[in-house]
């Protein structure tokens, strides 16, 4: 199979589950920005999860070149003829996953076939860009991931209460914030009321994906696939791991509550 | 007993036993569900592949400080120590201010550098970033007060008691002295220093 890119606006890379076990050389684990709407799409179209597919934070147009059997995670396999085109949009939320029966061919690097921006490793997908297929067997039919519940984004306490003001964690958990535009998958943005910080830790620590830094302005950043593996910066709370895909599917511009 | 946090509902965070950072590495991978590790100056983060210390129903889960506790007599990594040599030119934006700062000349700031022998005591920041223990007192400066937006990669830097290398253009704080010469800090095979490796700069 090939389809080449006729559109592409926003980010939009290639994506799989990720590199883990490289967090000791500070390679952050990567990945799908939500991993179960990956999975969502390659089972649609009998991939094994971890397929390599297309991830869109934006918008993207293809073209199919052969007949080729593609899925989005919302959406229903279905057959292109050579020369149809399929536009894949994150809108109503904010990514969505475009799967191609067999993954997309990607080089594996470091133990994973996804991009890594901050690692130099692979690229924003570009239009004229030409993609093949891996070729991987079929495997069994299986139920896409269930549809999370609706409902606030669970937090647990953060490792360094110390570094922030008493009924800080409270304030995060008590008001609505924004999910700003320039939230990326290094960090995801937020803006509303600023928690007031007391210090800083002294040096860097380790960081995790879900972890809500305060930088001195108060607004937490979500770290996300991408995050650098240690940080300065204070943490106010961890999202919980099974909510990470809920509060990420978010569209930017769009609002999250938090429930402790 | 060692005290450890939560760092979410899959990782755990304590503080840095005293011991090297390959040995840590090593020793806390083989624990049970542990998929990655990091190692900061200060503390190490233990990562988990479901809840910490999940197992079968009516086993008893471990006991963190009792594992964290046995790091302190961990065995050190069997691998020999690598020697890194890195082609240095010292012509970086900021040896001027670090000369007036420490009240030394240009050349002995790049002198002084290039004498020491340094120890990749973390990594982190970037993919690759590696922290360079062993700078000489006499460079000891503390970050810039105003970060830069870009540093391009292969700029050696230098900040507290550290030098480092940038793997990739990025923002910085740290002063900027020189920059290193026909190699790339981080490829396919991953990054060209890793924790423990001793590393010297030759003109």
């Amino acid at each position: 199979m090939s389809l080449v890119v006729v559109r592409a606006a926003g980010l939009v890379t290639v994506q799989d589950l990720g590199r883990p076990g490289r967090m000791h050389e500070a390679v952050p684990p990567g990945g799908a920005l939500v991993r179960d709407r990956l999975i969502a799409a390659n089972r649609a179209v009998n991939n094994p999860d971890g397929a390599p597919a297309i991830e869109v934070l934006g918008n993207l147009v293809i073209r199919a070149e052969q007949v080729l059997q593609v899925a989005t995670d919302t959406t229903s396999p279905r057959a292109l003829a050579a020369g149809d085109e399929l536009a894949v949009t994150s809108e109503p939320r904010r990514v969505a996953y475009l799967a191609v029966r067999g993954g997309i061919a990607a080089p594996l690097v470091l133990g994973g076939r996804g991009t890594l921006l901050c690692a130099g490793l692979g690229g924003l997908i570009r239009v004229g860009q030409r993609f093949t297929g891996a070729g991987l067997a079929e495997v069994g039919a299986a139920p896409r991931p269930a549809e999370p519940a609706a409902g606030p984004i669970r937090l647990l306490e953060g490792p360094d209460p110390d570094h922030f003001a008493t009924g800080a964690l409270d304030l995060l958990a008590s008001f609505e914030y924004r999910i700003l535009p320039s939230s990326n998958r290094v960090g995801t943005r937020l803006d509303g009321p600023a928690l007031p910080r007391t210090s800083a830790p002294e040096g860097s620590r380790p960081m995790v994906i879900g972890a809500l830094e305060v930088p001195r302005d108060g607004k937490p950043i979500v770290l996300g696939p991408e995050h650098p593996t240690t940080g300065g910066y204070p943490i106010i709370a961890v999202v919980a791991h099974e909510d990470l895909g809920r509060l990420f599917s978010i569209r930017l511009g769009g609002t999250v509550r938090f429930t402790r | 007993m060692a005290d450890w946090v939560p760092l979410g509902d899959r990782a755990i965070r304590f503080a840095r036993p005293a011991r090297s950072a390959q040995a840590i590495v090593r020793a806390v991978r083989a624990w049970p569900g542990v998929i990655d590790v990091v190692v900061a100056r200060h503390e190490v983060a233990a990562y988990f592949d479901g809840a910490p210390g999940s197992v079968p129903e009516g086993a008893t889960p471990p006991a963190w400080s009792t594992w964290i506790d046995a790091l302190a007599t961990a065995p050190d990594d069997p691998a020999p120590v690598r020697d890194i040599t890195l082609r240095a030119i010292y012509h970086g934006p900021d040896l001027e201010h670090v000369a007036a700062a420490t009240g030394l000349s240009i050349g002995e700031v790049c002198a002084r550098h290039a004498a020491a022998t340094y120890t990749v005591e973390t990594m982190g920041f970037a993919p690759g970033f590696a922290y360079l223990g062993g700078l000489p007192a006499a460079l000891e400066l503390p970050r810039r007060t105003t970060p830069r937006t870009r540093v391009p990669a292969g700029t050696i830097a230098i900040a507290g008691l550290q030098t480092a290398v940038y793997p990739f253009d990025s923002p910085g704080g740290w002063h900027l002295i020189g920059s290193v010469v026909d190699v790339q800090m981080f490829g396919p095979d991953g990054p060209l220093l890793q924790l423990g490796d001793r590393v010297r700069f030759v003109p």
